[in-house]
């Protein structure tokens, strides 16, 4: 059902076990413009990688590492 | 006895010895109920993604400790009586790096072309059309 068949998780392909949270630049990866966490549908991460980065931007927008969104004007 | 990471945002107008000051203040909790400070990584002043408190920037300390869970109580509410603490975030440690930049997610994909991260998003729509 998602699309691209069955393509595997790209996390899983490159070995990556873990996503920082520290990490700004990765996560952004998993972000749109705007600052919102790409969708599984966009991403075809697997689930547990999914959780993970969700996880870590969350953690990181706590920090102001990331943005929670772009809208501010300043 | 975990492993912990703990993140503090500080007021950027303390200077280094404030800092420090306060990092012994608050470890002085873990150590003296048998905890061990295992890392400590100072990334100094960095802009705030986000104002906070009117703030624009933070200083940031990285530091990982292993505690006994019942600890953690006691720092927490020593933490949140530092006014100049802007925010902190306590987190079971993976091992990770304290660095900004995690090695460990850096490296590059296989699959990958050598464009960079501007492209990733194309990519990954492109994927789904075929």
């Amino acid at each position: 059902m998602a699309r691209g068949r069955n393509r595997p998780c790209p996390l899983c392909e490159s070995g990556i076990r873990y996503i920082n949270y520290k990490d700004e630049s990765t996560l952004s990866r998993f972000m749109t413009d705007a600052g919102k966490i790409l969708p599984r549908r966009t991403t075809g991460m697997c689930a547990r990688h999914q959780r993970q980065v969700g996880t870590a931007v969350k953690r990181a927008r706590y920090l102001a590492l990331v943005p929670y969104t772009y809208v501010y004007t300043d | 006895m975990r492993e912990y990471e703990i993140v503090y945002i500080f007021d950027p107008v303390l200077t280094e010895d404030q800092i420090n000051e306060r990092l012994d203040r608050f470890h002085a909790h873990i150590t003296e109920a048998g905890g061990e400070i295992t890392a400590v990584d100072h990334w100094g002043k960095r802009q705030l993604a986000y104002p906070i408190n009117k703030k624009t920037s933070g200083y940031y300390v990285v530091v990982q400790f292993t505690a006994e869970a019942s600890i953690l109580p006691e720092l927490e509410r020593t933490l949140k009586l530092d006014d100049d603490l802007v925010r902190y975030l306590i987190v079971l440690s993976e091992g990770e790096p304290t660095a900004p930049m995690s090695i460990a997610t850096r490296e590059p994909r296989e699959d990958d072309e050598d464009d960079d991260e501007d492209d990733d998003e194309d990519d990954l729509d492109d994927e789904e059309e075929d």
